[in-house]
């Protein structure tokens, strides 16, 4: 499983997708910085400059977008890696040496998951942390737990990781990163209808955003992190105003249960994929 | 089932939906010789590889491989094989997709055997290379290495010479042939029938799915010779022909059925006669007509 797993970094590496996203990574880490550097020099309508509860607000909630876009960018980047790593290397024929080999293929799917959920974390780690760090930098603020959101952001990546994984077993690349994504919007589009009928009292809305974040739990993950970014004093006003925040604020996590039932999601979906590509004629 | 057979199988079947690719496939391969597997396109060859190698699951039907139900994966460290759709890392190097292999076979003096598979291959020079850079029969030679790497039991090598030139062929046939003196099984599908006739011991013949003529080359063949006697025409030659074997008229030439050992025998009649011979020529049938006549493919 390890050699497999060796090979499929060395692939990334070699094919170059590591620097290329580094590269990207740090171009747009440093635009974020410029923007956020001109927080500082803004002024009011009245010409005044913005005081320091304002900027902070402000990147506050430019935060959370940047972190939104993210969410978005390591779900894309989960699917695309997941998606061809098995079906291209099954429509190819490469694969056929390899699990003629004393290895199953739950062996081979493993080693192959596992190196890409390990290289999508450390790209959501590393790039989350250099954002946050130019965020407080040029403003002075930082998102009150931001490793607690990024753990919840690689979670989010993983779901999709295994989603593509298990899809790719039976569908090309390409259909399965388009079932992938198409699922990920949607359940992102059924939580903000959840969102609103929590907020409107409306149980059939609120039981629509339960079973989509059941079903994929990428919503209720990007809950979390979310959650985890926001000053505690915008979720005292939103609550204080009884307004709904939109999609890209929360007021309250989602239950506790919810992380372990990602977990047994990851797992379960896991094992799915690995039958199925057991069972499968190559 | 016979364990001391390298491939024993027991109507094999296949289904894809409704079609059928393999319906009946029931072969011996004995351990140490050279099995051919010849068919036409799209007789059920690559499936039936496929279903050997564990790669597909039999529809019906049970098989062994060196003793071992199909499939087993310990057995798998003593099998190699080539695939007919080869394919390999293209961006790592000949020398790294054999470590890579070698480390997965869990071998021990991995770095020496990977030099002598790829001097077996003639890819030595080239080892270091990018696969990416390499020709298709390059490529080829490197899924050969591949298949051989770690001293395999059984090899089992789907049209291995498909995408090599005529040096790269007989040196392919060098290479079974060692593998022959060195006790290794080798399961060769294949459809250039001049090279399975020069390199394996017992052949079998599939058609649409079934197995339809299974023995050894000349077995299949059949010992049947014939001679061709070009003389000038003269239908009074057929009768004292006849005395040999039963005979056919092939334009200007008489075939008779008849044992080569006779050729002797036979010109000396003739001059008696007083019979003017042009020639007299021994012909062997080959696999090929065989092949052709089997398969239900008219000959020229």
């Amino acid at each position: 499983m390890m050699y497999v797993a060796i090979l499929t970094i060395n692939e990334l590496a070699r094919r170059r997708f590591l620097l290329a996203a580094l590269c990207a990574t740090a171009v747009l880490v440093a635009l974020t910085g410029w923007g956020f550097t001109h927080l500082m020099h803004m002024h009011d309508r009245h010409g005044r400059p913005l005081s320091v509860i304002e900027i902070r607000s402000m990147t506050a909630v430019l935060v959370v977008l940047i972190a939104y876009m993210f969410s978005f960018v390591l779900a894309v980047v989960a699917v695309f890696l997941a998606a061809p790593s098995l079906a291209n290397d099954i429509e190819s024929g490469v694969l056929l040496p390899i699990v003629t080999r004393p290895l199953s293929r739950a062996a081979i799917l493993s080693g192959k998951a596992l190196a890409l959920a390990f290289v999508v974390c450390a790209y959501a780690t590393a790039s989350g942390l250099a954002e946050f760090a130019v965020a407080r930098a040029a403003t002075g603020y930082l998102p009150p737990h931001p490793f607690t959101a990024i753990a919840y952001l690689c979670l989010l990546a993983v779901v999709m990781l295994v989603l593509a994984f298990a899809l790719s077993t039976r569908l090309s690349a390409l259909a399965g990163s388009i079932v992938a994504i198409v699922f990920f919007g949607g359940t992102w589009m059924a939580g903000i209808v959840g969102s609103l009928g929590t907020y409107y009292q409306n149980t059939a809305a609120i039981n629509a955003g339960i079973v989509s974040q059941l079903l994929l739990p990428t919503d209720a993950m990007w809950r979390e992190a979310v959650y985890y970014l926001e000053p505690a004093v915008s979720v005292a006003a939103f609550n204080a105003r009884h307004v709904w925040p939109g999609p890209f604020f929360v007021l309250a996590p989602p239950p506790a249960t919810m992380i372990l039932w990602t977990i047994v999601w990851i797992a379960a979906l896991f094992a799915v994929a690995a039958y199925s590509f057991t069972v499968r004629d190559l | 089932m016979d364990c001391a057979n390298a491939i024993e199988t027991r109507g094999l079947a296949k289904t894809f939906g409704e079609t059928s690719a393999v319906a009946d496939l029931s072969l011996s391969v004995a351990r140490g010789e050279i099995f051919g597997f010849l068919g036409p396109n799209g007789a059920g060859k690559t499936t039936s590889v496929k279903m050997l190698t564990g790669l597909i699951r039999p529809s019906h039907g049970s098989g062994t491989l060196l003793g071992a139900p199909l499939g087993d994966r310990k057995t798998r460290r003593k099998l190699g094989y080539l695939p007919e759709l080869f394919r390999y890392q293209e961006w790592l190097s000949g020398r790294e997709v054999l470590r890579f292999h070698a480390r997965m076979m869990g071998l021990r003096d991995a770095k020496r055997e990977i030099e002598r598979v790829l001097d077996l291959a003639a890819l030595s020079e080239r080892g270091g290379d990018r696969v990416g850079a390499y020709s298709k029969g390059m490529q080829q030679r490197l899924g050969l290495a591949v298949a051989l790497l770690g001293e395999p039991d059984l090899v089992i090598l789907d049209e291995p010479t498909s995408a090599l030139d005529p040096i790269g062929r007989h040196e392919v046939r060098q290479i079974l042939r060692s593998l022959k003196t060195h006790g290794t099984t080798v399961f060769l599908n294949s459809h250039l029938l001049t090279e399975v006739e020069q390199v394996c011991d017992r052949i079998a013949i599939v058609l649409r799915g079934r197995i339809v003529a299974q023995g050894t080359i000349a077995e299949i063949i059949g010992i049947q010779d014939v001679v061709r006697v070009r003389a000038q025409s003269d239908r009074a030659l057929q009768p004292i022909l006849e005395r040999f074997g039963p005979v056919s008229v092939e334009g200007d030439a008489f075939l008779i059925a008849t044992a080569h050992a006779r050729i002797p025998e036979l010109v000396q009649t003739l001059v008696q006669t007083g019979a003017r011979i042009f020639a007299v020529e021994p012909i062997e049938a080959t696999l090929e007509d065989r092949f052709l006549e089997i398969t239900g493919t008219p000959q020229p």
